[in-house]
């Protein structure tokens, strides 16, 4: 204790120092007389001048709700992890801070008066549903699981998704939703910060009342039980409270991400061990951790004469922090491996012929101002058609295939391009590689794609080793790839350039530009990457029954291992670099084409990319159909009806005991 | 521009011995909407017509013109299924032409450019596109009413105020804390010119003629006149608070908002823009040069 004390002081003493030293920066050119008159107007208050008038209806404001808001989303944050019992249980991981921020998007578009009357009660709707859903994914009992936490991350993509579909559609509307959705702390009066404090301060004297209970549950659900407390009001009201908190942050200025997973952390590892010394820590390290990121982003924001958005400045910050946390981490939980229904011969062809004969099927479904047609595509239509199916087609098969070999390779359920980050990647090296080159990011090429998919792997197979390749590291680590990503598109977004609507066009996964070379160069592409793996199938399986089994039988695991994520890396680089981030079609291609019987590595593989290919077919012809004649892009359909499916297929297999 | 040269050469050349002009045309572009309305021509189809419609407003879309798709995502199949004679882009579907032009002609217009000045331009195409569909001395009548009717509207201004008013600055808002300012070769910065009056935006802008600042940066424009073109809803408070209200110019009383015209329009939106920064002008509390009331 003694050793450690000194430590956790230095660090405190260091985190206020930067951030003290990041706000006060700016007064400085003018030495003593800046400080003096800072102080001149804390006493006197504004006046007329522009210049106090900024400082006392802008800075002032800003920090304050900084404050507020960070310590809102560290304790929200707290409260999660005490009520699961899971170390990784936050607004960010469980999509709640998703749902609100999508029923924020949503009241922008279509409620714009619910949205400026009652922002908190809408917030907190969206963060309620995005829990219920959860809790429909994974059940009550299995809070401090792995799965709640997977289930969660799926679902912070998919709400994410939602709300990017509504905002690319009215872009009109979006264009300050963007600014604000990267978490933009700006002030310009203390509306927000006289908004925020009674609605933080009153909430928290309920947390006396659930000490007690909630310092029983740490012992366990069933010793809680045991102990006659009624467990459902608890963990109502504290979820409810974490909710609430979460909820008044986003509705105040929009989403934050990393806040409430970092802050209570940090706090563990500084030593806080009782229920309050933890609250009071995530709560202080939260509003320190954001205030120091908005310090920064004041300060660059100034450097580059732009505004940087504190979400984006926060996203930075936490990024690498989180996956510096996972290295130091030890004894993630593991994910139970479970056995798969494996359908009969007769059924699985059924099965098969049925999907099959619906996405050819959806080819033919057309509109026109006279309504609904089903016809094959002639002459005409069909020039325009075929590389957009070609390249969304390619894109399906190529995702699928790079599923197969990173769930087999990391023998990981999870493991999925997007899941890891390892789109992310891609899509991170392409937007800056056009930011510095000048070059669209459409025609960036598939060698930065590459270059980021690549870097993005050796960052996950570096904390993989580490961690004894846990599926839960490596998911967080790909969120916090993906919440990079995000921070790097919001800065570049808030920018305004003229480029944003291709920048987004192209994210959503829009395949509306390619052309026939590309789309065929894709095809090429992925149908070599795919052959070269079905080739190499028996070392495939080999590698997923473990590396000792595989050196058993005579496989040089090393070089097996480096050549599979080479060829996992080069599928999400072409796809990435043509179509952008797609979600879920990943993850789910390998899980559905097992379902559907295919079970050893060559037909998985193989049944994998059909799988792929036709859920993009589908995707392709909602695109085109539902909101005609305005088209949605096909990875952005693939990715909600994936989504759709997965989640569809989680609740289900919970309600089958 | 070669190309666009060469297709109007087509145009012109070809329209006399099929006798009709071009009849069926799409709109790809609002600009190119605005000026075949303003030639009196009705689009068979528009891109976002109803965005057109709260955005655009002036020169008003008829009824029956149907939607073709997204500005930047056009429905391709639709305009297949539309046959159209004309399809007229305005620079920002360039890489889309070689495929446009396998469904129908394209004329390709380039409104917006850093390299040539932008009011001038507009004028110019105008007239371009009125030879090509054979209707020039109708478009040389309506650019001498245009001429017309910006001189009137300079001369109420000078005798209204004879001492000169201060320099104009028209922003736009996007939310409360980013402004949107329209610098040098912008069209409202040229409609300021035509009403006669020095504009007060900072320089140095894109092609477009447009700048995106934090709102608080308003403060650097002084007390000269600033229009905030409506619609002023995505500021929200900001226009209450009291940091706007220290604003130089709001103290000054020489804020006002104008209503709701396209600020990337073509040669009419000059007209549209100086009638609605005339009437803005005349609402303000102080608008005249000189010391403060």
């Amino acid at each position: 204790m003694t050793t450690v004390a000194p430590r956790r002081f230095a660090g405190w003493f260091a985190l206020v120092g930067c951030t003290a030293l990041v706000w006060l920066a700016p007064s400085w050119h003018d030495g003593a007389t800046g400080l003096l008159r800072l102080l001149q107007i804390l006493a006197t208050g504004p006046g007329n001048d522009i210049e106090a008038v900024l400082f006392w209806d802008g800075t002032l404001p800003r920090l304050s709700v900084g404050l507020m808001t960070g310590a809102a989303l560290g304790l929200s944050g707290a409260l999660m992890q005490q009520l699961t019992g899971n170390l990784l249980a936050s607004p960010m991981t469980l999509g709640t801070s998703s749902g609100a921020w999508l029923a924020m998007t949503c009241g922008a578009v279509w409620a714009p008066a619910l949205l400026a009357s009652h922002p908190d009660w809408l917030a907190l709707g969206g963060a309620a549903g995005a829990t219920l859903l959860l809790g429909l994914l994974t059940g009550l009992r299995r809070l401090a699981s792995l799965q709640l936490v997977l289930a969660g991350m799926a679902l912070n993509i998919l709400l994410g998704a939602l709300a990017s579909a509504i905002a690319l559609l009215n872009d009109r509307y979006a264009v300050g939703i963007f600014v604000w959705g990267a978490g933009d702390l700006a002030q310009y009066d203390w509306h927000w910060a006289s908004w925020l404090a009674p609605r933080l301060i009153l909430p928290l004297f309920v947390l006396p009342l659930v000490a007690r209970p909630l310092a029983l549950l740490r012992l366990g659900q069933e010793a809680a039980a045991g102990r006659g407390l009624a467990l459902a009001p608890t963990l109502a009201a504290v979820l409810l409270l974490s909710l609430w908190l979460t909820a008044c942050a986003v509705a105040a200025v929009g989403l934050i991400g990393f806040v409430s997973v970092l802050a209570p952390i940090l706090a563990r590892r500084g030593g806080a061990r009782s229920l309050l010394a933890q609250w009071l820590a995530s709560a202080l390290l939260g509003a320190l951790l954001l205030v120091l990121a908005d310090g920064l982003a004041v300060g660059v924001g100034h450097w580059l004469a732009d505004s940087v958005p504190s979400g984006a400045a926060a996203a930075l910050i936490g990024a690498p922090a989180l996956v510096w946390l996972l290295w130091r981490a030890r004894g993630l939980p593991d994910a139970p491996v479970e056995a798969v229904v494996v359908p009969s011969l007769a059924r699985a062809m059924l099965l098969w012929s049925a999907f099959a004969a619906l996405s050819l099927l959806s080819i033919t479904v057309a509109r026109a101002p006279d309504g609904w047609h089903l016809v094959w595509p002639d002459a005409a239509i069909a020039w325009l058609r075929w590389p957009r199916l070609l390249a969304a087609t390619a894109a399906g098969a190529g995702l699928a295939v790079a599923g197969v070999i990173l769930q087999r390779l990391l023998r990981n359920p999870l493991a999925s391009p997007d899941m890891l980050g390892v789109s992310a990647g891609a899509t991170l090296a392409l937007i800056v590689w056009s930011a510095v080159s000048g070059v669209a990011v459409q025609q960036g090429g598939w060698l930065p794609a590459l270059a980021g998919s690549g870097l993005a792997l050796a960052v996950l197979i570096a904390i993989g080793r580490r961690l004894a390749w846990s599926p839960v590291a490596l998911a967080l680590v790909g969120l916090s790839l993906s919440a990079l990503l995000d921070g790097i598109v919001q800065f570049i977004l808030a920018r305004g350039s003229l480029d944003v609507i291709a920048v987004l066009a192209w994210l959503a996964g829009s395949t509306y530009r390619v052309g026939s070379g590309a789309a065929l160069a894709l095809a090429i592409g992925v149908a070599a990457c795919l052959a070269v793996a079905f080739a190499a199938r028996r070392a495939l399986s080999l590698l997923s029954l473990g590396d000792n089994v595989a050196v058993g039988r005579g496989l040089r695991v090393a070089r097996a291992r480096a050549g599979f994520l080479l060829l996992s890396a080069l599928l999400s680089g072409l796809v990435t670099s043509l179509l952008g981030p797609v979600a879920f079609v990943g993850i789910l291609a390998p899980h559905l084409a097992t379902r559907l019987g295919a079970r050893g590595a060559g037909a998985q593989l193989i049944g994998a990319a059909v799988v792929g290919i036709c859920l993009m077919l589908l995707a392709d012809m909602l695109g085109r159909t539902v909101l005609w004649p305005a088209q949605l892009p096909v990875g952005l359909c693939a990715a909600l009806l994936s989504g759709g499916l997965l989640a569809s297929a989680l609740a289900l297999k919970r309600s089958v005991p | 521009m070669k190309r666009t040269l060469l297709l109007l050469l087509w145009l012109a050349t070809a329209i006399p011995a099929h006798a009709a002009p071009p009849s069926r045309i799409i709109a790809l572009g609002w600009i190119a909407a605005e000026q075949l309305l303003e030639l009196g021509v009705k689009p068979l189809a528009v891109v976002d017509r109803d965005d057109y419609r709260r955005w655009v407003v002036r020169p008003a879309l008829p009824a029956g013109v149907l939607d073709a798709g997204s500005r930047s995502e056009p429905n391709l199949e639709l305009l297949v299924g539309l046959r159209p004679d004309l399809m007229v882009t305005d620079g920002t579907l360039d890489d889309l032409v070689p495929r446009l032009e396998r469904i129908a002609p394209v004329l390709n217009l380039h409104p917006f450019s850093n390299r040539h000045d932008n009011a001038s331009s507009a004028r110019a195409l105008y007239l371009q596109l009125a030879q090509g569909l054979g209707r020039e001395a109708y478009a040389r009548q309506r650019l001498l009413a245009l001429d017309a009717r910006l001189g009137q509207l300079r001369a109420r201004l000078s005798t209204r105020f004879p001492q000169g008013v201060p320099p104009v600055c028209v922003i736009r808002v996007g939310s409360p804390t980013v402004v949107w300012l329209y610098g040098d070769n912008s069209m409202p910065q040229a409609a300021t010119r035509a009403l006669g009056l020095r504009p007060g935006c900072p320089g140095a802008t894109g092609a477009w003629g447009v700048m995106q600042r934090r709102s608080v940066d308003l403060a650097a424009l002084g007390d000269g006149i600033v229009l905030a073109i409506a619609p002023l809803e995505p500021a929200g408070r900001l226009w209450q608070s009291p940091l706007w209200r220290a604003m130089p110019f709001v103290r000054a009383g020489r804020f006002a908002s104008v209503r709701s015209t396209w600020t990337y329009g073509g040669v009419f939106s000059l007209q549209y823009l100086a009638e609605a920064m005339v009437e803005g002008i005349e609402q303000l509390k102080s608008p005249a040069a000189g010391g403060l009331p």
